[in-house]
């Protein structure tokens, strides 16, 4: 909607629908019958039995739904933004960030900041990162544009600290070496679509 | 004086339908970019000659494919930039440049600022056609500050032709890289250009033109700046940063008299140290062209500065105790006007030995002239003049600006040279095919002038005795010689980097006996050329000139006899078509000689600033109290362009500035840009403030940077010019007060991309006789330097660096740049 | 009347009394700490939650760690409130609640074991108290205890507190009414204000006092809700209208002693309601040869004491017109349709 139009539009007419609650009594007569009605028609009972029935399935047939969150925990959609993971390669088990830098620009809460240097091997290496998990607002951008799929967001929302500024190291958000197995693939943002193969030119590369 | 060409003959093109104005005899390129048109073009550089690398650059021009950089516009030329045709050609090319190119553009050290990605993008690569195996390439060191990662190289040449160009160096070629051979079906089924260009391409790399491993260059970095890709980095930067992550502060660069413009560029130091550090310097390479220092020194800022109020306090009474101050060219505008108004107010002494000569020499220059200031500058040289002359300076040494521009007319206007200086150079004569040394005794500047009279002087204006002096030195007579004849054959020859059929024309020499008449002119002899074969040299060098001009050294400054040179300069420029640049010696030395009135000589107590003294103001943080350097401070600098051009403060300084001081002495405004707009205006300044000072350059190269000083002309009478003393050459040896390429000062000296030791300077034969190390004996003291050989200089005299004030080289020096001296080994 | 069990029990001494007293004041405010947490529980369940958990065995200390908290919270007057009556506003209403319930009772009687010393052999009686006129004395002190939160909101100095002032007296003057008139048709059949002759003429009769007069059982029942201030009658301290009403300045142990004295209440009508609608204790009613009276009036206690949380778990409160409405219009016109018949029936 335009400017204009959002200016001119009528405010008046919109498409509400009138639930029907039927007529009020306005003689006393009518009122009375509607009163003996409602009396004896017993729907203060429904509204008991209901509660009944819940307490019933609660305590007997194990429909309790409270989750004792410290103990419990529920499993949570891999879209969800937590604390974020640095994740490996699966084969070599290298760090997957190239330190392109995209993420420390593209974090609208200016909260990732990293340092890269020229490695032994001619390489581009990330010799210092840390992002401040105070100013993260988890908007999930860095995983977006990470071309390596290297910063993802992964499952630790448990992040209350003492002071508001929490800084967390590259190392601290790297998958363990030793893990490496166990580590999951991100499905939230940013990562490969289904369908990726299908958007794919081919390049030729016969020789 | 010649004719300066106010209004340049302009033409009527049209390009895409629209009609424009371009200047006569100019490629279509930079027409088209002159009136705001974009024309892609990826290997051509505005101030230097085509390459023909890239080939995108095709336009159709009245009806035929042309390549737009190097066709030259004509009346009523129509021009059409897109056609179906040349958008094909383009989008081959561009996928030609993709293949194989490494898909690393997140680690690449251009981030984002890349011409391949950009035309990538633009002209719509979004498949590719073609393939070839790929060869392996290694990343190579060219020296202490170039990194090339030929993986990443489209061999575009825009750094091999900068370099020849420009810079003067031609320290890096293309060479066979060894890449498999293309498909010949491709011959057949892809665009004409973009095959050729691919042929070309598969083929070259880019590697050291000395056939080594590492460059023997001025280690400017040009290359590096004007790399499209990132194939060509400062080796301090490779990896370090992302562009956009850093702030660029638009400054001029500190060190030598060019002022050249930069970019410092800022960010955060690291993670744990927030503040900000300077990691390159930019510069519009388009427009400017850096030499070393200017791209390399830039990391001499002051940060141990405090705001000590004991050493403010010492420095408050050292400055009412004292009766001089010392100080030298790295100084600001501001700063410069402040000491003025120290000595008007408090009667001190202003004592500066890198400015004295010079402000002694303009202030000769202008008795005899009437003119302020020279009258032309190193960009104007560039863009009209074809025929150079340089007296006095050691081009390589110091002024960058000068000999970018001595090479550049020669590579550009099809220009020639003169090159008159004592102490060998393999380096000039590459500049291209006429341009004539003279390697003359020490001493004989003025002889040089003469010649140029000679050469160049409208006898009719030249006053009587000046003519009769010239005339004679030269004899005649008779000689048979041999000569060699000349003819052009044509045959047609394959092109093998382009795999084209070309017209190549071949000479074949003859010899014809021929007998001539010759006059000899003793002036050549004795500036130590040939006099025999001057004259055909001279006019093979005269042959189309149009637009003369001179560039004179600081070698004239400290000559015995600066004042006749200046009257001889002004008569130069009085009788001759030639305009005139003169090189401050360093940094802001035209500010200082403009604002300040200097003493020859100092007494008693004496503060210096930057230099020695009793009690050192200094930037380089190791004074009794601490002062910004140029990179932490705005103000203003005067450069050999005889421009006022701001410059801003790229980090952070915490201590006292010198209006902190002047405040307490003499009352002064708030702040140091203040002083801006009071800059003397009986010299030239305009008064106007630091903040209303534009700093940019116009799409076709004009500079918008502060402003042009104002130069006073009065007309004056000829000057009485006294004759050249042959006698007064200095003998033995020389001792030649002069800094490696790189070097200008203590600053440059503390940067740490700068590597050029503090050592004697000598020819490599030289250099073997001296050992390794030497005792330069003076009148008034000595100096122990190591003796490193400089490959490119030849002859005996030495040069000793003055970019230690601490050394006090410039004492040992006194007023002349020359010295007879006794070297001992050590 | 014939003769009742009672009569035939040791004479009761003040020392009993006494005695009685100190457990009906210990055993009630316990019971009323356990009735949030009953209640608290009740709700969860009825939601399909755990309730408090995490204090003790199922939550079951959360009662001490609510007391600890009550003891030990700052107790805050306001600046401008009448600090005298803001005081005693809070102990009037346990007061009243637990003088209410010294007539009424509580627990059997029993006989100290005679090898405690001193107070050994002290006969302790199931009513502190047995008035004549226990029913007029329990419904006059409950009533009295509307002073509590009348003056408790009006010494306050706050607005939520006047207006919910203003509803305790609307509200309770007005049920105290339909309380007064639906228990008036029992006792005119029973023909005595003792609860123990309530008793006595069930367990003669053989049937539950609810038969003979369903409609004043269930207009006591509502008229007992309103009087205790549950939901859907919680007019006083609504939260999402009154903030909290009359209780609204109130923190620490002053606001535990209204706490205290609404679950009291709660408990004694539940108490009236078993004894006087659903037979009572009837010490002759044996299981495997034990007396199972005092047993069966606790589960009737109790199931009341549920009816109220279960309630508040299921229906929404009213408004205050609506809460009028009824009153007035439905509920005192039932009352004395009621006393009419019944009435005649006695008569007949």
């Amino acid at each position: 909607m335009s400017l204009e139009q959002f200016k001119n539009r009528n405010v008046g007419v919109q498409n509400y629908t009138t639930l029907d609650v039927g007529v009020s009594p306005t003689t006393n007569k009518a009122k009375f019958v509607q009163f003996i009605t409602r009396a004896v028609k017993g729907e203060l009972f429904v509204g008991l039995w209901v509660t009944g029935k819940a307490m019933f399935k609660a305590l007997f047939q194990g429909d309790m739904h409270t989750v004792k969150y410290p103990f419990e925990k529920m499993p949570i959609s891999p879209r969800y933004r937590a604390i974020h993971d640095m994740l490996r390669l699966l084969e070599s088990g290298s760090y997957r960030c190239i330190g392109c830098g995209l993420c420390e620009k593209i974090c609208i809460s200016n909260c990732i900041s990293m340092d890269t240097r020229y490695d032994e091997n001619q390489r581009k290496e990330v010799s210092e990162y840390t992002i401040n998990f105070g100013r993260c607002i988890f908007c999930g951008y860095c995983a977006e544009v990470c071309p390596e799929l290297a910063i993802v967001h992964g499952p630790r929302y448990e992040n209350a600290s003492e002071q508001r500024a929490g800084f967390s190291l590259f190392e601290d958000m790297l998958t363990p070496i030793d893990k490496l197995n166990l580590q999951q693939e991100y499905d939230g943002f940013g990562a490969i679509s289904p369908n990726a193969d299908e958007n794919i030119k081919q390049t030729p590369l016969a020789y | 004086m010649s004719e300066v060409k106010t209004v340049e003959n302009m033409v009527s093109i049209t390009i895409d339908g629209t009609e424009y104005k371009a200047k006569e005899g100019e490629y279509i390129l930079n027409a088209a970019r002159a009136n705001d048109i974009f024309v892609p073009a990826i290997c051509y550089l505005t101030r230097c000659s085509p390459t023909l690398a890239c080939r995108i650059c095709l336009v159709e021009a009245d009806g035929k494919q042309v390549y737009s950089c190097n066709t030259k516009v004509k009346e009523g030329m129509e021009v059409t930039i897109d056609t179906p045709n040349i958008l094909e050609e383009r989008r081959a090319i561009m996928e030609v440049y993709d293949v194989n190119h490494p898909l690393q553009c997140g680690v690449c050290d251009k981030s984002g600022e890349c011409e391949l990605q950009n035309y990538t993008l633009e002209l719509g690569v979004d498949s590719q056609s073609y393939m070839i195996p790929d060869t392996k390439r290694e990343v190579a060191n060219w020296s202490s500050v170039l990194h090339y990662d030929p993986g990443l190289c489209i061999v575009c040449e825009r750094c091999t032709t900068v370099c020849k160009d420009m810079i003067g160096d031609a320290a890096i070629t293309t060479t066979k890289r060894g890449g498999a051979d293309l498909d010949k079906a491709y011959k057949e089924t892809m665009p004409k250009d973009a095959y050729s260009m691919w042929n070309k391409l598969q083929k070259s790399v880019i590697a050291p033109s000395n056939g080594t491993d590492e460059t023997n260059c001025s280690d400017c970095g040009e290359c590096v700046a004007v790399c499209p890709v990132g194939a060509l980095v400062s080796r301090d930067f490779v990896y370090q940063s992302n562009a956009w992550d850093l702030k660029r502060v638009p400054a001029v660069a500190a060190h030598s008299s060019d002022g050249a413009q930069i970019y410092y560029e800022v960010k955060p130091t690291s993670i744990e140290d927030r503040t900000e550090k300077i990691f390159r310097i930019t510069n519009e390479w388009s427009y400017v062209s850096l030499d070393g220092s200017a791209r390399f020194a830039y990391d001499f800022q002051n940060t141990t500065a405090t705001k000590d109020k004991a050493a403010f306090d010492a420095a408050i009474e050292a400055f009412k105790k004292a009766e001089t101050v010392r100080f030298n060219a790295m100084i600001t505008n501001e700063e410069a006007a402040m000491l003025q108004t120290l000595k008007e107010k408090m009667g001190l002494k202003l004592y500066n030995l890198e400015v004295r000569a010079f402000q002694k020499f303009l202030n000769h220059y202008e008795a005899a002239s009437g003119n302020a200031l020279w009258s032309t500058d190193t960009d104007a040289i560039m863009k009209k003049s074809d025929f150079v002359i340089s007296i006095g300076a050691a081009l390589r040494n110091d002024s960058p600006a000068m000999k970018y521009a001595f090479n550049n007319v020669q590579k550009m206007n099809k220009g020639a040279g003169l090159y008159f200086h004592p102490v060998g150079d393999t380096l000039i004569p590459t500049f291209g095919k006429n341009v004539e040394i003279f390697n003359h005794k020490v001493g004989l500047e003025e002889a040089a002038l003469y010649l140029v009279l000679d050469l160049f002087a409208d006898k009719e204006k030249l006053p009587s005795e000046v003519k009769d002096y010239i005339e004679s030195f030269k004899t005649t007579e008779t000689k048979t010689i041999k000569e060699k004849v000349e003819k052009t054959v044509k045959e047609m020859v394959l092109n093998e980097e382009t795999g084209e059929e070309e017209e190549v024309s071949k000479k074949v020499k003859e010899m014809v006996e021929k007998e001539i008449t010759v006059s000899t002119n003793g002036l050549i002899d004795l500036l130590g050329g040939d006099a025999s074969k001057f004259d055909d040299v001279f006019a093979k060098m005269m042959k189309k000139k149009e637009n003369f001009s001179m560039m004179l050294g600081e070698d004239l400054y400290y000559h015995d006899k600066a004042e006749n040179i200046a009257k001889l300069v002004a008569l130069v420029e009085a009788t001759c078509p030639i305009n005139v640049v003169m090189t401050p010696p360093k940094s802001n030395a035209l500010g200082v000689a403009l604002i300040c009135e200097l003493d020859d000589a100092p007494s008693g107590y004496t503060v210096g600033y930057n230099e020695n003294g009793d009690f050192k103001l200094s930037a380089l943080g190791t004074g009794d109290l601490d002062m910004p350097a140029m990179n932490q401070q705005e103000g203003t600098l005067c450069n050999i362009g005889k421009r006022l051009l701001p410059t801003n403060a790229a980090v952070e300084y915490n201590g006292y500035e010198l209006n902190d001081l002047m405040k307490v002495l003499v009352g002064a405004p708030e702040l140091t840009i203040d002083w801006t707009a009071t800059l003397p205006k009986e010299r030239g300044f305009k008064g106007i403030e630091f903040d209303a000072l534009t700093n940019s350059f116009d799409n076709d190269g004009t500079d918008n940077r502060g402003y042009v000083l104002e130069t006073s002309n009065v007309e004056t009478e000829l000057p009485e010019v006294e004759k050249c003393d042959e006698n007064a050459v200095l003998e033995g040896d020389i001792a030649y007060r002069c800094n490696p390429a790189r070097q200008f000062n203590d600053f440059t000296d503390k940067s740490h991309e700068i590597f050029e030791a503090f050592a004697l300077y000598a020819s490599v034969e030289k250099a073997e006789s001296l050992g390794d190390k030497v005792e330069v004996v003076f009148e008034n003291g000595s100096i122990t330097l190591d003796v490193v050989a400089d490959a490119k200089m030849t002859g005996d005299i030495v040069k000793v660096p003055d970019y230690r004030a601490a050394e006090g080289v410039y004492d040992l020096f006194g007023e002349s740049r020359y010295k007879t001296v006794t070297l001992r080994k050590a | 009347m014939g003769e009742t069990v009672v009569d035939l029990l040791p004479e009761v001494t003040w020392v009993g009394v006494l005695i009685k007293a100190v457990l009906i004041l210990a055993i009630i405010s316990a019971l009323a700490g356990f009735g949030t947490f009953i209640e608290r529980k009740v709700l969860a369940f009825m939601q399909r939650r755990l309730g408090p958990m995490h204090v003790g065995p199922y939550g079951l200390l959360q009662i001490a760690a609510d007391g600890i908290k009550l003891f030990t919270k700052e107790d805050i007057i306001p600046q401008n409130a009448n600090k005298f009556i803001f005081k005693i506003a809070p102990v009037i209403t346990a007061a009243t609640a637990f003088i209410a319930l010294s007539a009424v009772p509580v627990f059997p009687d029993f006989t100290i074991p005679e090898f405690i010393p001193v107070l050994g052999g002290v006969f302790v009686p199931s009513i502190a108290s047995d008035l004549n006129i226990g029913i007029l004395f329990v419904l006059g002190m409950m009533a009295a205890g509307l002073y509590g939160p009348l003056l408790a909101g009006m010494s306050q100095a706050n607005k939520w507190g006047i207006i919910g002032a203003a509803r305790t007296a609307v509200q309770f003057l007005s049920y105290e009414v339909v309380t007064g008139l639906s228990i008036l048709a029992p006792i005119m059949l029973v023909g005595s204000l003792s609860f123990v002759d309530f008793n006595n003429y069930q367990h003669d009769e053989g049937v539950w006092m609810m038969f003979y007069q369903p409609v004043a059982f269930v207009l006591f029942l509502i008229a007992g809700f309103a009087e205790t201030n549950r939901t859907p009658f919680d007019l006083l301290e609504h939260e999402a209208e009154v903030v909290s009403g009359y209780a609204t300045e109130y923190s620490g142990m002053r606001w535990g002693m209204f706490f205290i004295g609404e679950y009291a209440n709660m408990i004694t009508i539940s108490v009236i309601a078993s004894i006087v609608f659903m037979g009572g204790y009837n010490p002759e009613t044996m299981l495997f040869g034990f007396s199972i009276g005092w047993l069966l009036i606790m589960l009737k206690i109790a199931f009341f004491f549920f009816l109220m949380l279960w309630v508040r778990a299921s229906w929404p409160h009213i408004r205050p017109d609506q809460l009028m409405w009824l009153c007035w219009k439905v509920l005192m016109p039932l009352a004395l349709i009621n006393i009419l018949i019944t009435a005649l029936v006695v008569m007949v």
